[in-house]
C-alpha cells in the first residue's frame, strides 16, 4: 500500500530539481558582489539591490515591462473574451476552423513570427509603403523600435492563450442560460454581458493572469521588435548576463522582476479574482 | 382558431428531420401536453415557440400575428427550463427581476412586483439567496416566479419536474395546475412522462419520430388510442391476437363477447390491465399461471404467463390475500374492454 502523499513524489522531486535548485541558486548568487577583472566576488552583500532601486534605468525598464504587460493584457481581454463567445456560438464545422486559425500565432516560431513583424512595420515595410501611398501626411512613422511594436508582437502570441482560458470555462456553460436571459427580453450584448460574462470569470481571470505573467517574462519579441534602446526587465538582465557579465547583478535584475510579478498575481488575486469567484460559488 | 397555432411547422438538421409538417392549435388558457419519448422532437418544437429555433418551413401564429420571425427576446413568452437556467451569479430576487429590468420598468414598481412574485411562489425571505443555496423545488419555484413575472403572453414548460423526487413532483404538480388555472395563462408543457401529462394537462399531443399522432384530452387518448403506438406510450396494453368465429373472440379455448360486428379470421386487440380480472382456476376465463406479482399499495399488479402470451393484470387492494406466485388462475374481461388496434 502506497502513501498517497508518496505518489506525489516524483513531481514533487522534478519540480525542486529544475526550478526550486536553479532558482536558489539565482537568488545566492544575486548577494555576490562584482568586479570587472575578478568576476563574482566571495562576501555576500546587498550591494546589487540598493543600486538597483537607485538606478533610473532599471526603474525605466521595470515601468515598461508593467505598461507593455498590462497593455498586453487589457488588449487580450478586449478582444479575446468576445471572440471566444464568437466562436463558441459558429456551428461545429465552422468552429474548428475559427479555433485553428486562433491557435495559428502559437505553432509558429518565434523568431518567423517577430522577423515578420519587423518585415512590416519597418520604415520601409508594407505598412508604411500602404500608408505613403494612400498620401498621409507625416508618412513613414517610427513603428518598429517602440513599446507599440513591442505589444503588438506580445498580444499576437498571447490571444491564443486567452481564447484558450476562456474557452474552458465556455465548455462548463450552461447552454440554456443565454437562452433563458434572451427570452426574457435581453438583447445579445446584455446576453453577453450580464449573463455570460460572469460565468466566464473564472477563464477570464485565469486567463489574465497567464497573459500578464507571459508578457512580463517574455524575452525574444521585446528584444526584438524594441530594438536595442528599449530595454525590459527580462532584456536588461539577458545584457547584464551576457554582454557585461555581471553575472550577480543580471540575477539580482531577474530576481526583482520575479518578486515584483509575484506581488502583482498576489494583489490581483486578492482585489478581484476572490470577489469574483466568491460570487459564483467559491468558498 | 386557436390562440397559438404551429402551421406545418417543419425543422431539420442536415439530413435529419427532427419535426414534421406538424399542425397544432392551442386555446386560450389552456394547458397543452406535448407527450413523446426523448428524440420525437417534442423539444424542439418548444424552442420554435420560444424563438430559440427557426423552423425550416411552416408558421407559428400567437393571438392573431406571425411570430415566426420575431426574435426571441421580442416575444414576450416565459419559460422554464428543465435545468431551470437560474443565472447562478445573481440572487433568487436578482433572477426574478431580469425580465423587468429588460423591460425597463422602473425601480420602485420592479421592486414591488418581485416581491409579489416570490411571495406567490412561497418564497419570500429567500430573496437575496443565491440559487446554489436553495432546494430543488424552491430552484423550480424561482424559475417558474421568473417566467410569470413577465406577464408573458405563453407560459412554456419543458420537463419542469423532471429533477425533483416523486413526492415533491405531486405536490408540485398540484401547485402548477392550480397557478395555471387561477392566471388563465396558455401553457404548453413538454414531457415524457405520460402520468404528469395525464395529470396536468386540458389535451396532450402525443409526438412520434417528429409527427403528432394524436391529439386528444388524456383520458380519450388513454381509453381511445389512435394506434398502437399511443396505446403503448399512455400507460400499458396487454395485446390479444384473437380468432373471430360466430360473432365471438377465442383465445386459447376462452370464448367472450365482443363490442363490434367483426368478420371471421384473426384480429389484433389491445386491453389495459386494471381491465383485466382475475378469477380462480376453475372459473371460465383464459388459462394463465402467475408469473409475478408485484404489490403498489392500492392495487397489485399480476404479470400471469397465458397461451396467448404474457398477460398484465391490476387487481384492487382490497385486503384480501393476494393470489400467490405460481398459482393458476383464469382471466376475464368485459366486452367494453376491449381495443381494436389499426383497422
Amino acid at each position: 500500500m502506497i502513501r498517497p502523499a508518496l505518489l506525489a513524489g516524483p513531481a514533487v522531486l522534478t519540480y525542486a530539481l529544475v526550478l526550486a535548485l536553479p532558482l536558489g541558486a539565482l537568488l545566492l548568487l544575486s548577494l555576490h558582489g562584482y568586479d570587472p577583472t575578478r568576476g563574482a566576488l566571495p562576501g555576500w552583500t546587498v550591494e546589487n539591490y540598493a543600486d538597483l532601486l537607485t538606478d533610473g534605468l532599471f526603474g525605466e525598464a521595470l515601468a515598461r515591462t508593467f505598461r507593455v504587460s498590462a497593455g498586453v493584457t487589457l488588449i487580450c481581454l478586449v478582444v479575446g473574451v468576445p471572440e471566444a463567445w464568437v466562436i463558441h456560438r459558429m456551428r461545429p464545422a465552422w468552429r474548428g476552423v475559427m479555433l485553428l486559425l486562433v491557435l495559428g500565432p502559437l505553432l509558429v516560431s518565434v523568431v518567423v513570427r517577430t522577423f515578420g513583424w519587423m518585415v512590416l512595420l519597418g520604415t520601409g515595410g508594407l505598412v508604411n509603403q500602404a500608408l505613403l501611398a494612400l498620401g498621409l501626411p507625416g508618412a513613414p512613422y517610427r513603428m518598429l523600435f517602440t513599446e507599440g511594436a513591442i505589444v503588438l508582437g506580445l498580444v499576437h502570441v498571447m490571444l491564443p492563450l486567452m481564447v484558450l482560458a476562456v474557452w474552458a470555462s465556455l465548455g462548463r456553460l450552461d447552454p440554456s442560460l443565454p437562452r433563458a436571459a434572451e427570452g426574457l427580453g435581453a438583447g445579445p450584448l446584455t446576453v453577453f454581458r450580464r449573463v455570460v460574462l460572469p460565468q466566464l470569470m473564472p477563464g477570464v481571470l485565469g486567463g489574465t493572469v497567464m497573459v500578464f505573467c507571459l508578457s512580463a517574462s517574455a524575452f525574444a519579441t521585446p528584444a526584438i521588435l524594441g530594438g536595442k534602446r528599449l530595454k525590459v526587465v527580462t532584456t536588461m538582465a539577458y545584457n547584464e548576463f551576457l554582454n557585461t557579465l555581471n553575472w550577480p547583478l543580471g540575477a539580482a535584475i531577474a530576481a526583482l522582476l520575479l518578486v515584483a510579478v509575484l506581488g502583482t498575481v498576489a494583489l490581483w488575486a486578492r482585489l478581484a479574482e476572490r470577489p469574483a469567484l466568491r460570487r459564483l460559488g467559491a468558498p | 382558431m386557436g390562440f397559438l397555432r404551429l402551421d406545418g411547422v417543419s425543422k431539420s438538421y442536415g439530413a435529419v428531420q427532427a419535426v414534421q409538417d406538424l399542425c397544432l392549435e392551442v386555446a386560450q388558457g389552456e394547458f397543452l401536453g406535448v407527450l413523446g419519448p426523448s428524440g420525437c422532437g417534442k423539444t424542439t418544437t418548444l424552442q420554435m415557440i420560444a424563438g430559440f429555433e427557426a423552423p425550416s418551413r411552416g408558421g407559428i401564429w400567437l393571438d392573431g400575428a406571425e411570430l415566426t420571425r420575431v426574435p426571441a427576446a421580442r416575444r414576450n413568452i416565459g419559460m422554464v427550463f428543465q435545468s431551470y437556467a437560474l443565472f447562478p451569479h445573481m440572487t433568487a430576487g436578482e433572477n426574478v427581476a431580469f425580465g423587468l429590468e429588460m423591460r425597463r420598468v422602473p425601480r420602485d414598481e420592479r421592486g414591488r412586483r418581485v416581491a409579489a412574485a416570490l411571495d406567490q411562489a412561497r418564497l419570500s425571505g429567500l430573496a437575496d439567496r443565491f440559487p446554489r443555496a436553495l432546494s430543488g423545488g424552491q430552484q423550480q419555484r424561482v424559475a417558474l416566479a421568473r417566467a410569470l413575472v413577465i406577464e408573458p403572453r405563453l407560459l412554456l414548460l419543458d420537463e419542469p419536474l423532471s429533477n425533483l423526487d416523486a413526492k415533491l413532483r405531486e405536490s408540485m404538480q398540484a401547485e402548477l395546475r392550480a397557478l395555471q388555472r387561477r392566471l388563465g395563462i396558455t401553457t404548453v408543457l413538454v414531457t415524457h412522462d405520460q402520468a404528469e401529462a395525464m395529470a396536468l394537462c386540458d389535451r396532450i399531443a402525443v409526438m412520434q419520430a417528429g409527427r403528432v399522432v394524436q391529439v386528444a384530452p388524456p383520458w380519450e387518448a388513454y381509453e381511445a388510442p389512435s394506434g398502437a403506438f399511443v396505446a403503448d406510450f399512455l400507460g400499458r396494453s396487454n395485446r390479444l391476437a384473437v380468432r373471430v368465429e360466430g360473432g365471438r373472440g377465442w383465445v386459447d379455448g376462452y370464448g367472450f363477447d365482443l363490442p363490434w360486428a367483426l368478420p371471421p379470421g384473426e384480429a389484433l386487440l389491445a386491453i389495459r390491465p386494471e381491465r383485466v380480472r382475475v378469477l380462480p382456476d376453475a372459473a371460465d376465463g383464459l388459462r394463465g399461471r402467475v408469473g409475478s406479482r408485484a404489490f403498489l399499495g392500492h392495487s397489485w399488479l399480476y404479470e400471469v404467463e397465458t397461451a396467448a402470451g404474457p398477460m398484465g393484470a391490476v387487481v384492487q387492494n382490497t385486503g384480501a390475500p393476494p393470489v400467490a406466485e405460481g398459482a393458476a388462475v383464469a382471466l376475464a374481461w368485459d366486452a367494453d374492454s376491449l381495443r381494436r388496434l389499426g383497422p
